[in-house]
């Protein structure tokens, strides 16, 4: 598969972009088609501990879920659903056993399908098993298993294929602790990118080859990390003005999948799937107040805010007083859908959107910068040297530290501050040479982090 | 585009109840008066490697015992890190960065004395088995060591043999555990039967995402670690005598 770097936007401006509406809309599964004037529901979950312990519990759990979730929408009469399965690590590790849940729930899919018309599609995501104990290891044996995975998920009736890759964490998680800005770029922005490149040829090579849909990435692995320490607004494990640097060099990063040929809908978990949105006009799934199962974060609402798929990211499958989990969750994220679609079927999309932006827009340094027109403007910087990733990715830390410096409106703490002029000055001093910053950096990290292997990258 | 003020939507409680107080400010008050010693733990504090090399040679060069050093400069400035970090006036990479600091400071006295110091005690701590979610636990080691304690790391994913072995062989005064994933954490339940077994009662604290009060009060040995900080907090109460009780009484805050 060619490489095909993105150097404009696909919108002429942020106000273009909206919920349900992508340029490029994407045919997938049955009768769905997702970014063409409607969004849609995509239900996450997890099978329960004890179920993993065979592989027919494991295909008996998920065959419970597909049938609940089907049924729930049906009966509330929705009309189209996207379920992701995200792989345990048996199901990746024995792709056998990730094709066997994917035929279970297709199956039943198809079913559903057929009585009622409801629109639908299956998401696979393998898990990232391309590690041993200690190390990474990106290339070689264990990246043959992904494939296989892929291969046999597609084949078993998968219709979008999803990863969250890992490629930089090493470096990530060592500098990220560290409020190493230089060290945070290198990994998200340079080697992230450099292993997208790489992983998502060979996915998108399955896809074609099997007709399926290879859909998109997320940087869970570094940016969500960083979310996740900076926590809520009284936790002081990482100012929060980092981790938005962390999620705007990330839209820089996963957009090397869509490169390399993926074709949306992006990955739930993908915050910074709204940069993306705004430079490959690709349909984005998004999660927010409705993933409050699986996470806490500050902008439920404004990252609703140009959805294609809406998600809850994770819940365990078991009783509620309103059914199964699933089935809660799925008929939650159903109504929301059902609001956007009736705002884009009465022309007051942009209203709404803008209402859910607004109610989170001055809640955290992370929700300003996501917003949709902050958002914008970042992809504009990555855009501007499109072809280099790692001056593309400090552009997009670059912009992120000076539209956070002149915001108005948004109240920052001394530390938030602090990080902030520090990190903008260090980003100030960095090279504009590509080779040398990775040179520099190469020299560093395998010095100062054991378990970087510089062969991970065919560096 | 709708802008509108947050006024009434929503509080910046982070905003609202910022301490006036600089971190630096804070921090010139807990600072040793020896000169020397200061020198050495203002270089802890600003997290600065080669400044607390340098602090430490002029000391030594002065005249002071490299060992007494440690105890005296280096965990004097690590405890103000962990102080202000304990009242919210720092963030989490700054004792970090300390810690790296330190633990440079303590190799070189190690060195230049030829000799080690007694540390406060040791802990051994691991991810649970399955489980590659390791940035919980490298936070809790470097708490533990920025308070003074050896901590035997052993990494992520690590087999309930290889924590048994472990514990055998290096007989810590505690163990943590961390896991994300409740398909994990039932490992936790098993280390805590194996040392019973092995005759071992030895308070076993866990935490991490996917862990809850509830399930660590299920198992004998087990004490729920919120955060982080718990960590060495638990530690300096086993010191101070506390049994597996009264540990439960204090971190089961649920
Ligand atoms: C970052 C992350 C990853 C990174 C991990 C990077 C790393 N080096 O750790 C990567 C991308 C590798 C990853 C992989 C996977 N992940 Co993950 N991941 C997360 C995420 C987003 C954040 C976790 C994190 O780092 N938090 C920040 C740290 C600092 O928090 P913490 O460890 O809890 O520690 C704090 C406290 O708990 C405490 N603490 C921790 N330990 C201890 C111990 C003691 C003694 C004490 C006192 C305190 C204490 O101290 C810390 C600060 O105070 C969570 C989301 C979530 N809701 O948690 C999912 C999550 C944990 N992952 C999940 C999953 C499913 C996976 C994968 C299976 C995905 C896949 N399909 O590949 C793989 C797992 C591979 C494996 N075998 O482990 C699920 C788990 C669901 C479940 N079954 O329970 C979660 C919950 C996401 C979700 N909602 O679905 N993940």
């Amino acid at each position: 598969m060619a490489v095909k770097k993105f150097t404009t936007m696909a919108y002429n401006n942020a106000d273009e972009m909206v919920f349900g509406r992508a340029k490029s809309p994407v045919k997938a599964g049955l009768d769905l088609e997702i970014g063409a004037g409607y969004t849609t529901a995509e239900v996450n979950y997890a099978p329960r501990p004890e179920a993993g312990e065979t592989k027919e519990k494991l295909v008996n759990e998920y065959q419970r879920i597909t049938r609940d979730i089907m049924a729930r929408m049906v009966q509330v009469g929705f009309p189209s659903v996207v379920l992701e399965t995200e792989h345990v690590q048996q199901m990746t590790n024995n792709p056998t056993w990730g094709a066997e849940v994917a035929h279970a729930q297709k199956t039943i899919m198809e079913e559903y399908h057929e009585e009622y018309g409801i629109k639908c599609a299956l998401r696979h995501t393998p898990g990232d098993i391309r590690e041993d104990k200690d190390f990474l290891q990106l290339r070689g044996d264990k990246y043959n298993v992904v494939m296989e995975s892929f291969e046999a998920v597609a084949d078993a009736g998968a219709d979008l294929l999803s990863i969250e890759s890992m490629g930089g964490k090493e470096i990530f998680d060592y500098a990220v602790l560290r409020n190493d800005i230089p060290g945070m770029l290198y990994a998200i922005g340079v080697l992230g990118s450099m292993d997208m490149e790489y992983l998502w040829q060979g996915i998108a090579k399955v896809a074609q080859q099997k007709n399926v849909t290879p859909a998109g990435d997320t940087d869970c692995a570094q940016a969500n990390t960083a979310m996740f320490i900076a926590g809520g607004l009284l936790d002081k494990n990482l100012a929060h003005t980092l981790a938005i640097i962390a999620r705007s060099l990330a839209g820089a990063r996963t957009l090397s999948g869509y490169e390399a040929g993926a074709t949306g809908p992006g990955k739930d978990c993908g915050y910074e799937n709204i940069i993306i949105k705004g430079i490959t006009g690709m349909p984005m799934a998004f999660e927010g107040k409705t993933s409050t199962c699986a996470h806490s974060d500050v902008m439920g609402n404004l990252i609703m805010q140009c959805c294609d798929l809406w998600s809850n990211e994770s819940v365990e499958y078991h009783a509620e007083f309103g059914g199964t989990t699933v089935q809660c969750w799925s008929e939650s994220l159903s109504y929301d859908c059902a609001l956007m679609n009736t705002a884009l079927k009465s022309g007051n999309e942009k209203i709404l959107r803008d209402l859910l932006m607004a109610s989170d827009r001055f809640r955290d340094p992370q929700s300003y910068i996501l917003a949709y027109d902050n958002a914008f403007k970042v992809g504009q910087a990555i855009v501007k040297d499109g072809n280099d990733i790692y001056l593309r990715a400090k552009n997009a830390a670059t912009e992120c530290c000076n539209l956070l410096t002149g915001a108005e409106g948004l109240e920052m703490t001394k530390f938030e501050t602090n990080a902030l002029n520090k990190a903008a000055a260090e980003l100030a001093a960095l090279t504009s040479d590509s080779e040398k910053f990775m040179s520099d950096c190469m020299e560093k990290y395998k010095a100062e982090v054991k378990v970087f292997k510089p062969e991970n990258y065919a560096l | 585009m709708l802008i509108v003020d947050k006024e009434g939507i929503l509080i910046r409680y982070n905003v609202k109840m910022e301490k006036s107080m600089t971190p630096e400010d804070a921090a010139a008050e807990l600072y040793p008066k020896d000169e020397l010693n200061r020198a050495i733990a203002e270089a802890i504090f600003e997290g600065e490697e080669d400044d607390v090399i340098d602090g430490l040679k002029a000391a030594i060069a002065a005249g002071k015992d490299p060992i007494s050093l440690i105890d005296d400069s280096l965990m004097v400035g690590m405890k103000v890190v962990t102080e202000l970090y304990d009242q919210g006036v720092i963030f989490l990479p700054n004792v970090m960065m300390s810690a790296d600091a330190m633990l440079e400071g303590i190799e070189f006295c190690k060195a230049e004395a030829g000799s080690s110091p007694k540390p406060k005690g040791k802990v051994v701590v691991h991810v649970a088995e399955g489980d590659v979610h390791d940035i919980g636990k490298s936070i809790v080691a470097a708490l533990l060591r920025a308070n003074g304690y050896e901590v035997v790391d052993l990494g992520r994913d690590v087999p309930v043999d290889e924590v048994i072995a472990c514990v055998k062989k290096e007989s810590p005064m505690m163990l943590t555990g961390t896991a994300l994933m409740t398909t994990t954490m039932f490992a936790f339940k098993e280390v805590n039967d194996r040392l019973l077994e092995a005759g071992i009662r030895m308070p076993f604290q866990c935490g991490g995402g996917a862990v809850n009060q509830d399930f660590v009060s299920t198992y004998e040995l087990g004490v729920y670690g919120e955060e982080a900080a718990d960590a060495p907090k638990m530690a300096d109460a086993i010191l101070a005598g506390k049994s597996l009780a009264e540990l439960k009484a204090t971190f089961h805050k649920h």
